[in-house]
């Protein structure tokens, strides 16, 4: 088995004065949804690591804001920073992820945030 | 001392997860990711880091329309104003080891409540607001506020009517969020320094909003449990 070649500085080399994930501004191309959009969030496989709720899966949103371009934390986790996506802060219905919440607070939401891999149009 | 005194042990558990930083921080070493200088080094730094920044920044945001659209608009700019340098002002020079560079600060309305949780971690703004406190890495924060908001909120002291949208903000990828409450009445006039005083951690969260007077966190009691683990 040959030696790994780890770049051990990359991220050091590319965030250093810039930030994370300011350092990946303008990679990712062009984003597939914009403000407004329906959204729902893909049901994918996740066997090593994501950060993609469980909660979440399945569910609708409204994209509230593009908030910055970023390798998703699936890539990321094993040091692949070869595609950076659109990250979207998105709007939940608090009644559209936990059934039994209650009408009379119908208006709750939450919000978090979900690169576009995760996303379809709703 | 008495003959019969016996050495007390300092500690008296190391829970696996101390044991299992103290291994990966070991081997990180060891690799040459970091030596243990800059390790020392992120540490002390990270413990000077407490909330006073971020309730200027709420302060200043009262007073000044204007720079509470920038807040609102780019955070880690707006930090530049109250002396937080998130990129530069690390150690590091590419912001903090466990924390990324994206702040948004999420603007309550008298309609709106924005409460933050990591549910997936601990995720936390500490350049601006410091280490977070126990209760908010706990599964029980965690796993409740996401789903009985209100009733957690409750829990805090934090009665909040039904016309009133709460929104809990899952902290879980590169941003770190603070919340910049409604200004309180009866603080009309006040200066910075003094609305400064009452953002208190706990408002910055957004499990407590502030009140005239009120310049501390409140002290949560700790009830036994019923069933302890282990007994």
């Amino acid at each position: 088995m040959s030696k790994p070649n780890y770049d051990l500085e990359h991220h050091v080399k590319k965030a250093t004065g810039i930030g994370d994930p300011q350092c990946f501004k303008d990679e990712a191309g062009e984003a597939k949804f914009k403000v407004g959009d329906k959204v729902r969030v893909k049901d994918l496989p996740d066997v090593f690591y994501t950060r993609t709720q469980a909660y979440t899966r399945g569910a609708t949103a409204i994209v509230a804001e593009l908030v910055y371009e970023s390798p998703p934390a699936e890539d990321e986790a094993w040091d692949n920073c070869d595609n950076p996506e659109w990250f979207y802060s998105l709007i939940f219905r608090q009644k559209d992820l936990w059934p039994e919440y209650p009408d009379t607070f119908a208006g709750d939401t939450l919000e978090t945030e979900l690169p576009e891999r995760w996303l379809e149009s709703a | 001392m008495s003959k019969n005194h016996k050495a007390a042990p300092m500690v008296d558990e190391v829970s696996e997860f101390e044991i299992l930083e103290l291994a990966v921080r070991e081997l990180a070493i060891e690799k040459g990711l970091f030596t243990a200088e800059d390790h020392q080094q992120w540490t002390e730094y990270m413990h000077t880091l407490g909330p006073l920044p971020a309730a200027r920044l709420v302060a200043k945001a009262w007073l000044d329309p204007e720079y509470k659209k920038l807040c609102v608009k780019d955070g880690v700019k707006a930090s530049l104003e109250v002396g937080i340098d998130w990129v530069n002002q690390m150690p590091t020079k590419f912001g903090t080891p466990s924390d990324y560079c994206n702040l948004r600060v999420l603007e309550d309305t008298p309609k709106l409540k924005h409460v933050v949780v990591c549910t997936l971690c601990s995720c936390y703004p500490r350049p601006i607001l410091g280490q977070s406190p126990e209760w908010y890495r706990t599964p029980n924060y965690r796993r409740r506020l996401v789903r009985w908001p209100r009733q957690v909120l409750a829990e805090f002291g934090l009665q909040l009517p039904e016309d009133v949208e709460v929104r809990v903000e899952d902290s879980n990828q590169k941003s770190r969020f603070i919340v910049l409450p409604v200004r309180p009445e009866g603080t009309e006039g006040w200066s910075e320094d003094q609305l400064t005083e009452i953002v208190t951690r706990d408002c910055l969260i957004g499990v407590a909003m502030p009140k005239p007077g009120k310049t501390a966190n409140d002290v949560r009691h700790i009830r036994p449990a019923v069933n302890p683990y282990g007994h």
